[in-house]
């Protein structure tokens, strides 16, 4: 268990006062929201600090952890046996997320540690949790599955805190949306006291994909196309979510045309559509054959697209 | 240890009952009620009083801007508005 430095966390020092904490976690909560920030590690980030707060706001918890002494953070830490005698929890303020702290704040003042106090005799459902899961659009026409990685702590035979690693193996169904949630019963964290187990939630989030865009059933994607099929009209084959499809493009099609195919967005009931948009794609002028069909366009169409422009206002 | 999970249920086939959003979201089924009567908090079907995904993550992310700020419900549902509309248009 590695020892966590929780006013390095949140930046402050030893002496700090509550309200010194209480301004820095707010800081540092807006900075770090995972629905804001665009730090790569913001969800991250925003548990350490969360899990630094819970303790350093509490008188309780911080003095216990105080009492501890300051070590390297990371270094291997055991706590010494009966570390917290003379401390009461009161233990009530059961957070959101508390569960899903670290090992060793699970080890100090998690609901292990409690149930070994025997503070928590009342029988409590468990908390739920949550996770997210990143899937592929294809895997939203296709269904999937997907291995979620838990870690919760128990108590072993002899008292002490034990977390586990267990992967579950989550069928993800077909015509799943972004933003949808999947429940799964009595994942999440155990009950006390025979209490029954929390729920897992995990929301279906799409691997971003500059090919695709996606709003609620319906799909759009980008096909390159070039000009003379754009200019004269072609039938191109496309490779959509849902396979190959053969696609007549009409003549004069201009840059951004969408054309729609019905019920072959996201499945369901019904259907989302799919939406292709035209993306016209110049030849690159890189040899002299290429430049001299570009000179002898320019000769013979006597093209001007700003003039174009202006007349087409 | 692999265990193959059986029951996998997408919530808007069904919807969350208000016990069960309370507890996805840590909170109580008064902060659910409360929310709902003032408008800031819409439900899926008013008849039978269940919750759709959308309504779940929009609860969570209230629940969690009110602790972490002591926001009031207003404001907390001003900033849960914002980063919806912001998601909407990075989603373009």
């Amino acid at each position: 268990m590695e020892f966590k430095d929780y006013y390095a966390t949140l930046g402050v020092d030893k002496t700090a006062t509550a309200d010194d904490i209480k301004k820095a976690y707010r800081r540092l909560a807006r900075k770090y929201h995972p629905d804001v920030s665009k730090e790569p590690d913001a969800a991250e980030r925003m548990s350490a600090i969360n899990e630094a707060n819970t303790v350093l706001s509490d008188p309780e918890k911080r003095a216990a952890y105080d009492a501890l002494g300051r070590r390297p953070p990371g270094q291997d830490f055991r706590p010494p046996p009966d570390w917290d005698a003379g401390f009461e929890f009161s233990g009530g303020d059961h957070g959101a997320g508390e569960d899903e702290f670290s090992d060793f704040f699970a080890n100090l003042f998690g609901r292990a540690a409690r149930a070994r106090r025997g503070a928590d005799a009342a029988s409590m459902r468990g908390g739920d949790h949550h996770a997210k899961v990143v899937i592929d659009l294809a895997d939203a026409y296709l269904g999937a599955t997907r291995s979620v990685t838990l870690r919760s702590a128990r108590l072993d035979a002899t008292g002490h805190v034990v977390t586990e690693e267990r992967t579950l193996d989550v069928t993800i169904p077909r015509g799943v949306r972004a933003g949808q949630h999947i429940r799964l019963r009595g994942q999440g964290a155990p009950g006390y006291g025979g209490g029954a187990a929390g729920d897992l939630y995990l929301e279906i989030e799409f691997r971003p994909d500059d090919r695709h865009m996606v709003d609620g059933r319906d799909v759009t994607q980008r096909v390159p196309v070039a000009p003379w099929e754009a200019a004269l009209g072609a039938a191109i084959e496309v490779a959509t979510p849902s396979g190959p499809v053969e696609v007549t493009v009409p003549a004069n099609s201009r840059n951004g045309r969408r054309l729609r195919l019905r019920g072959r967005g996201i499945p369901g009931d019904p259907p989302g559509d799919l939406y292709l948009e035209l993306d016209l794609v110049l030849p690159p002028a890189d040899t002299e054959a290429a430049r001299e069909l570009y000179r002898a366009m320019e000769r013979e169409l006597k093209f001007n697209p700003r003039q174009a422009t202006e007349r087409s206002r | 240890m692999i265990e193959r999970t059986v029951e996998v249920l997408i919530i808007d086939d069904d919807g969350l009952s208000r016990e069960e959003l309370a507890s996805a979201c840590a909170v109580s089924v008064e902060w659910i009620e409360r929310h709902v009567a003032s408008g800031l908090l819409e439900v899926g079907a008013t008849a039978t009083m269940r919750f759709t995904s959308a309504q779940l993550l929009r609860a969570r992310r209230l629940a969690e801007i009110e602790r972490t700020f002591d926001a009031n419900d207003e404001l907390a549902a001003l900033v849960v508005d914002l980063i919806e509309e912001v998601e909407r248009l990075r989603g373009r």
